[in-house]
C-alpha cells in the first residue's frame, strides 16, 4: 500500500491536506485533487481552507478541467474577497472561461463569456501584473468574433453566383460587420470583398425589376452606381491596397458599362 | 404594546421568550426566527415581519405573533408566541375500494405526517369531488373531519376521516333538443364532441357525464350554428334530468335566430395586393351563408402554418409586421357587411441572421443551408424551410431547432433572426460478434456522419474524432473464418464549398474462400474477391422545383474467381468487369424529423447503365449463343461426367459464360417512392412503391447473373457479393421469394402506420404495423404486378444516435414460399441500421 492510497483511506483530514500539498508541489495535481476532494467539506469555515480552496481551483486549472477551475476560482474569489490570492484567483478565473473559447466557427457562447470575465478583471484591477495578458487574451477572442462575422460573409458572397443568386446577402453582412467592428484589421479585406460582392451584383443584374414591396427599381443601373461610389470609397480608405489593381479594373468596368446609360438619354 | 410602524425605532434585542402551544423547544424556534439577541433592529420594521415570515415558511406554525415585552432604554425584550399546527396521524378513507386508497393518499398528498391546516382539508375535498365527477360520479360527496388525539406524546395530531360517497355512475341515456328546426338533433348530437348518448356501437367515447366537457360542448354547439349563418343562435336553457336507473338525460333548449348571408366585403388599407388578389384568397361571395369560423380561417387559419390564407400572403412576401382584422359594418336584414381592415406595415428585411447553439458543427455548414439571407425581405416560408431542412441535416436535433425573431423594428422594417440548434450524436459504432452463417462473424463499422476531413491531421481536433465539417465518413470491417469484407467511404456534401454538389466515393475489397457447409472448413487455396470503387456526383436542382436532386456516379467492380466453382459461375478459374454509370433522378421534401417524416414524400429513378460492348466488339453472339446451347444438348446426352463429349462440352460452355461476362452488359431502372401523411396526431401513414428492372442490350448475350433482385426477409444488405440487391419483405425468410439466381424484375407495395412513442433527442422509439406484398420474376413474359407474397405484422424502432436505428419487426407471410403449399406464417425480423 502506498502512502498515497494509505492518506485516500486514511480518517485524519490533517494527513490528507499534507500530502496533497506535497503531491501538488510536485506538480501531480490529479492525485492532489483527489484528495483536496475528500477534504474539502470538512474545511468548511476553517481558517485552513482559504488556502485549500486555492490549491483545489488551481488543480483543476492545471489539469486542464477548465469548467471546474474557472467556477471554483470564482467561488473562491466570492468567499475570500479579502485575499491576498484574490487577484490570481479572479484572473485565472477568468482566464478559464478563455481557455473553453472554441475555434471560430463554432458557437461563440463561451467566447463572449470569456470577454465579459476579462474585462470585468481588467476594471477590477487596472494595475495588475495580469492586466496586460487579460487585454490581450480580449484582444484575441475580440478578433475571434470579428473573423467568425467576416467568414460567415465571405462564405455568402462564395455561395452566391453559383447557388444563391443572393449578392445582397454578403453585402448587408459585410456592412453589418463594419459597423459592428469598426476598427477590425479585416477590414480592408472586408470592403474589398463588399465592392466584389457589389459589382458582381451589378455586372449580373437585369434592368430593371417590379416588386410589390418596393415598386418598380432599375436595378442594373442603380447597382453600377452604387458600385462605383463604393469604389471610390474604397480607394479613397486604402490608397495603397494589396487590392489597388483590381478595384481600379472594376471601376474601368463600371464606367463602361455605366456609358450606355448617359449616352441614351 | 402597540407601535406606529412609520416610525420604527432601532433597539438592541434583549432576551426573547416563546409562548404557546409547541412542543418544540424555545431556542429551536428563536433560530428559526432568525432573531439574535443583542442584534441591532429597527422595531417596528422588517426584521420582525421577516421573522414571522421563516417562521410561517417552516409550515409547522399557525397563530405566530411577536410582541414587545418591555423596553428598556434602547433594549427590547421580544415574545414569539404561536401555536404547532397538526401532524396527520391516522387517516381512514370510507366508500372506496382498498387498491384505490393508496393513489388517494398519494394524489391528494395525505401522507402520515403531513400539516392539517383548513386549506389541506378543503383543497382535498375539492380535489376529490372533482376527481370522481370525471369519471361520470356527478353525484360524488366528499366528507372531512378530523378528531385530536389525546395521548402522551406532545406534538398535537389529529386523525382524518375521509368519508368518499362516489354515488352511481351516471351515464347519458338521452339527449333531447328543443327548438331546433334549422339543424336536426343528429348533427346537433355530433357536434357534442364529448357528451354522448348511451350507444352501444360506439366503442372510442363513453357516455358518461362530464361538467366541463358539457359546457365546452355547449359552445361547440353554438360554433355548429355560426358556421351554418345562424349567428344569434343561443342556448336559452338547459337542464339535466336525473331519470331513475341510474341514467340521466339533458334537455337543451335552442334559439336558433336567423340565417345571415355575407354582404358586401371591402379591404381597407391594401395597398401591397388589389382588392381582386384578396378576394380570391378569400374564396367568400355577397350572398353566400354567413360563416364567421371559416371566415376566420381564410384571413388566418392557425392550424396550417402553409396554409394559403390572407395572412399568409403578407406573412410569406415580407410584411412581418402587417395584421388584418375582420370587422362587421353593418348587420341589416341579414346581411352582414364585413370590413377587412389591412393594416399592411412596413415590409421587413432580415438584418442580421445567426445560428446558436453548433457546439460540433462548424459554421460554413450550417449558414450555407439557411434560406433567410441578412438583407432578405421576411418569409415565414422560407423560415419553416429553414427549419426543415436544418433537421434534414442530420447533425441537430430536429425537434429542437427554433427560429427565434430578434429585435422586430417595425419603423425601420429590420428583425434579426436566430437559429437554435442543438447538436446531437450524428456517430454511429457498430461492433458485433455473431454465429452466422456457419460460423463465427465479427463486425466493426463506424460511421461518422458530421467529419472533417481537413483535421484529420490537427491533434487538438479529436474530441474524440475531428468533426464539424458536415462530411460523412464510415468504415466497416467484416470477418468469419471464410470471407473477409472492407468497405470505406467517404462524402462531401458541398464539393468547392461553392454549391451543394455532393461528392462521394468509396471502396470496397471482399475476399471470399470456398466453404464447405459439411465440414465448415474453408479452402484457403480457392477464393473469389470482388473488389469495387464508385465515383459519385449529386447535385441539387431548381428546376422543376429544388427538391429534386440529379445524381450521377460511375463505378468499377472486379470479380475474380480462383478455383472456385459454385452455382453462380460456370467457370471457376476467370474474371468479370463490371463498369457502369448510374444516373438518378430523385426528389426528397419529407420533414420535418428525417427519423420520423411526418409530411412529404421521397421518390427517385435510377438507370445504371454498362457500355453497350456488343455494338461495336465485334463478337458473335448470336453465335456463341447456338454454341451455348448446343454444348448444353452435348453435355446433357453425355453417359456420365467422366466422358470426354461432357468434359470437352462443359469446358465450350466455361469458355462461352467467361467471353460473355468479361464485360458485364447490362441496363438496371430502379423507382422507389414513399408517402408521409399525418392522420391523426403523430400518427403518420407511410404508403410506398418500389420497381426494379434488370435487362440486356443485347438478347443473345444475355441477362447478366448479377445485378439481380433478391426479395424476401429483411433487405439488409449485409452480405452481397455480387452486387445483388436485397429487397425487404417481411413475413419470409431473407432472399426467399427468388429464385436462386434472382429475379430480374421486382415490384413491391407497401403500406406501414407509425406511432411514436418517444421522439426525444436521446431516443427515438416509434411502433409500427405494415401491410406489404411483393415479388419477383425471372423475365418480362412472367411479369404480374398483382401476383405478389403477402404479408403483414408489426413491429418497433429505436434510433439511439451512437448505435442508429435498430428494430424488431414480427412479420406473417400469408403465401407460401416457392416450392411450398402452405402459407409460410411467421417470421422475426432483426433491422439494424437505416432503411432507406
Amino acid at each position: 500500500c502506498s502512502e498515497y492510497q494509505k492518506a485516500l483511506k486514511s480518517e485524519d483530514i490533517a494527513v490528507k491536506f499534507k500530502l496533497g500539498e506535497d503531491l501538488y508541489n510536485e506538480g501531480k495535481f490529479a492525485k492532489a485533487n483527489r484528495l483536496f476532494a475528500q477534504i474539502v467539506p470538512s474545511y468548511r469555515g476553517k481558517p485552513q481552507a482559504e488556502k485549500l480552496m486555492y490549491l483545489y481551483s488551481n488543480s483543476f486549472y492545471q489539469m486542464k478541467d477548465y469548467y471546474v477551475a474557472g467556477y471554483q476560482f470564482e467561488r473562491f474569489a466570492s468567499s475570500y474577497p479579502s485575499s491576498e490570492k484574490l487577484e490570481e484567483a479572479s484572473f485565472f478565473s477568468a482566464k478559464s472561461y478563455y481557455m473553453l473559447s472554441p475555434v471560430y466557427s463554432k458557437d461563440q457562447k463561451e467566447t463572449k463569456d470569456a470577454i465579459e470575465k476579462l474585462q470585468e478583471f481588467i476594471n477590477l484591477f487596472p494595475d495588475s501584473q495580469y492586466a496586460e495578458e487579460a487585454n490581450k487574451l480580449v484582444q484575441e477572442l475580440d478578433f475571434k468574433l470579428e473573423k467568425k462575422a467576416f467568414e460567415i460573409a465571405k462564405q455568402y458572397k462564395e455561395i452566391a453566383p453559383g447557388y444563391t443568386k443572393d449578392f445582397n446577402a454578403a453585402i448587408k453582412s459585410f456592412d453589418n460587420f463594419l459597423f459592428d467592428f469598426p476598427g477590425s484589421s479585416l477590414r480592408e479585406d472586408a470592403m474589398f470583398y463588399k465592392l466584389d460582392a457589389m459589382y458582381q451584383q451589378a455586372m449580373n443584374s437585369v434592368e430593371y425589376k417590379n416588386t410589390i414591396q418596393e415598386g418598380l427599381l432599375y436595378l442594373k443601373k442603380d447597382r453600377l452606381e452604387n458600385a462605383k461610389e463604393f469604389s471610390n470609397t474604397f480607394k479613397k480608405t486604402f490608397t495603397n491596397s494589396k487590392y489597388i489593381e483590381t478595384v481600379n479594373e472594376m471601376s474601368g468596368t463600371i464606367e463602361e458599362e455605366l456609358q450606355n446609360y448617359s449616352t441614351k438619354s | 404594546q402597540e407601535l406606529e410602524y412609520s416610525n420604527g425605532k432601532k433597539y438592541i434585542l434583549g432576551d426573547i421568550s416563546v409562548s404557546g402551544n409547541t412542543s418544540f423547544s424555545e431556542q429551536t424556534i428563536i433560530t428559526y426566527s432568525g432573531l439574535r439577541k443583542g442584534k441591532e433592529m429597527t422595531i417596528p420594521g422588517e426584521d420582525i415581519s421577516n421573522a414571522i415570515k421563516k417562521l410561517w415558511n417552516s409550515k409547522l406554525f399557525n397563530d405566530i405573533e411577536v410582541y414587545i415585552t418591555k423596553i428598556e432604554g434602547d433594549v427590547a425584550y421580544l415574545q414569539i408566541r404561536l401555536s404547532d399546527l397538526p401532524q396527520l396521524n391516522e387517516l381512514k378513507i370510507n366508500g372506496v375500494k382498498k387498491g384505490k386508497k393508496e393513489s388517494i393518499i398519494k394524489e391528494a398528498k395525505l401522507n402520515k405526517g403531513v400539516k392539517v391546516t383548513e386549506n389541506l382539508i378543503t383543497t382535498t375535498k375539492n380535489f376529490l369531488t372533482r376527481k370522481y365527477k370525471k369519471d361520470g360520479f356527478i353525484n360524488t360527496k366528499v366528507h372531512i373531519n378530523t378528531i385530536e388525539v389525546k395521548d402522551s406524546i406532545e406534538t398535537a395530531r389529529v386523525n382524518m376521516v375521509l368519508n368518499i360517497d362516489k354515488g352511481e355512475k351516471v351515464k347519458i341515456k338521452n339527449i333531447v333538443f328543443n327548438g331546433n328546426e334549422v339543424l336536426n338533433d343528429k348533427k346537433l348530437r355530433k357536434a357534442m364532441k364529448n357528451t354522448k348518448k348511451i350507444n352501444r356501437l360506439r366503442i372510442l367515447k363513453r357516455s358518461k357525464f362530464i361538467d366541463s366537457a358539457y359546457q365546452a360542448d355547449l359552445g361547440h354547439l353554438i360554433d355548429k350554428y355560426k358556421e351554418n349563418g345562424y349567428r344569434d343562435a343561443r342556448i336559452i336553457s338547459d337542464s339535466v334530468i336525473i331519470n331513475n336507473d341510474k341514467t340521466i338525460s339533458l334537455k337543451i333548449d335552442v334559439n336558433e335566430g336567423e340565417l345571415y348571408t355575407f354582404g358586401d366585403i371591402t379591404f381597407i388599407g391594401n395597398t401591397v395586393y388589389t382588392n381582386e388578389q384578396l378576394s380570391r384568397l378569400l374564396r367568400i361571395r355577397k350572398g353566400d351563408t354567413y360563416n364567421g369560423i371559416e371566415l376566420q380561417k381564410r384571413i388566418a387559419d392557425n392550424s396550417k402554418p402553409d396554409a394559403f390564407d390572407i395572412t399568409n400572403q403578407y406573412q410569406n412576401n415580407g410584411y412581418l409586421f402587417s395584421s388584418i382584422n375582420p370587422v362587421e359594418v353593418s348587420a341589416d336584414n341579414n346581411v352582414i357587411d364585413i370590413e377587412i381592415r389591412i393594416s399592411e406595415g412596413k415590409p421587413a428585411y432580415f438584418n442580421s441572421v445567426s445560428v446558436v447553439g453548433n457546439d460540433k458543427t462548424n459554421d460554413h455548414v450550417v449558414y450555407r443551408e439557411i434560406r433567410t439571407r441578412p438583407g432578405q425581405l421576411y418569409s415565414k416560408a422560407n423560415v419553416v424551410r429553414t427549419v426543415r431542412e436544418l433537421g434534414q441535416l442530420g447533425f441537430f436535433d430536429a425537434q429542437e431547432i427554433s427560429p427565434n425573431f430578434i429585435n422586430p423594428n417595425p419603423n425601420e422594417g429590420t428583425i434579426d433572426m436566430e437559429y437554435a440548434v442543438k447538436e446531437t450524436g450524428s456517430s454511429q459504432i457498430e461492433l458485433q460478434g455473431g454465429y452466422g452463417g456457419g460460423g463465427f462473424i465479427g463486425t466493426l463499422g463506424l460511421s461518422f456522419n458530421n467529419f472533417s476531413i481537413k483535421d484529420i491531421f490537427k491533434k487538438d481536433a479529436y474530441k474524440p474524432i475531428p468533426m464539424g465539417d458536415g462530411q460523412k465518413l464510415a468504415l466497416r470491417l467484416q470477418a468469419s473464418r471464410f470471407y473477409q469484407t472492407y468497405s470505406f467511404s467517404f462524402s462531401e456534401p458541398w464539393l468547392g464549398g461553392k454549391r451543394p454538389v455532393q461528392f462521394s466515393t468509396s471502396l470496397s475489397h471482399t475476399k471470399q474462400f470456398l466453404y464447405n457447409p459439411s465440414t465448415r472448413n474453408a479452402d484457403k487455396s480457392r477464393s473469389f474477391n470482388i473488389t469495387g470503387i464508385t465515383f459519385g456526383l449529386a447535385k441539387r436542382l431548381s428546376v422543376p422545383d429544388d427538391y429534386f436532386t440529379l445524381s450521377q456516379a460511375v463505378s468499377f467492380q472486379r470479380y475474380d474467381l480462383n478455383n472456385y466453382n459454385t452455382g453462380l459461375f460456370t467457370f471457376g478459374d476467370g474474371y468479370s468487369n463490371n463498369l457502369s454509370y448510374t444516373i438518378g433522378l430523385s426528389r426528397n421534401n419529407t420533414s420535418v424529423d428525417p427519423i420520423y417524416p411526418t409530411a412529404g414524400s421521397s421518390f427517385g429513378v435510377t438507370a445504371k447503365l454498362s457500355i453497350p460492348y456488343s455494338l461495336f466488339n465485334g463478337v458473335d453472339y448470336d453465335q456463341l449463343s447456338e454454341d451455348y446451347d448446343d454444348a448444353l444438348v452435348r453435355r446433357a446426352n453425355a453417359t456420365s461426367t467422366a466422358d470426354r463429349e461432357y468434359i470437352e462440352a462443359n469446358k465450350q460452355i466455361t469458355e462461352i459464360d467467361q467471353e460473355r461476362y468479361k464485360w458485364l452488359e447490362f441496363y438496371k431502372i430502379n423507382f422507389k417512392g414513399d408517402w408521409y401523411t399525418q392522420l391523426a396526431k403523430d400518427l403518420v401513414l407511410r404508403p410506398s412503391v418500389e420497381f426494379g428492372f434488370l435487362g440486356a442490350y443485347n438478347n443473345a448475350r444475355g441477362v447478366i447473373p448479377f445485378e439481380r433482385f433478391f426479395v424476401g426477409g429483411d433487405g439488409l444488405g449485409n452480405y452481397s457479393l455480387d452486387g445483388r440487391e436485397s429487397i425487404q419483405l417481411r413475413g419470409y425468410p431473407n432472399q426467399s421469394l427468388s429464385n436462386q439466381d434472382g429475379g430480374t424484375i421486382y415490384n413491391k407495395f407497401s403500406l406501414e402506420l407509425r406511432y411514436p412513442v418517444t421522439l426525444k433527442a436521446s431516443a427515438k422509439i416509434y411502433a409500427l404495423g405494415f401491410l406489404e406484398g411483393g415479388a419477383s420474376y425471372d423475365n418480362f413474359r412472367d411479369y404480374n404486378p398483382f401476383n405478389i407474397k403477402r404479408s403483414a405484422g408489426l413491429g418497433i424502432r429505436i434510433f439511439m444516435p451512437a448505435f442508429g436505428l435498430l428494430g424488431i419487426d414480427f412479420g406473417h407471410g400469408f403465401d407460401p414460399l416457392p416450392g411450398e403449399t402452405v402459407k409460410h406464417g411467421w417470421e422475426t425480423h432483426f433491422i439494424i441500421g437505416q432503411q432507406f
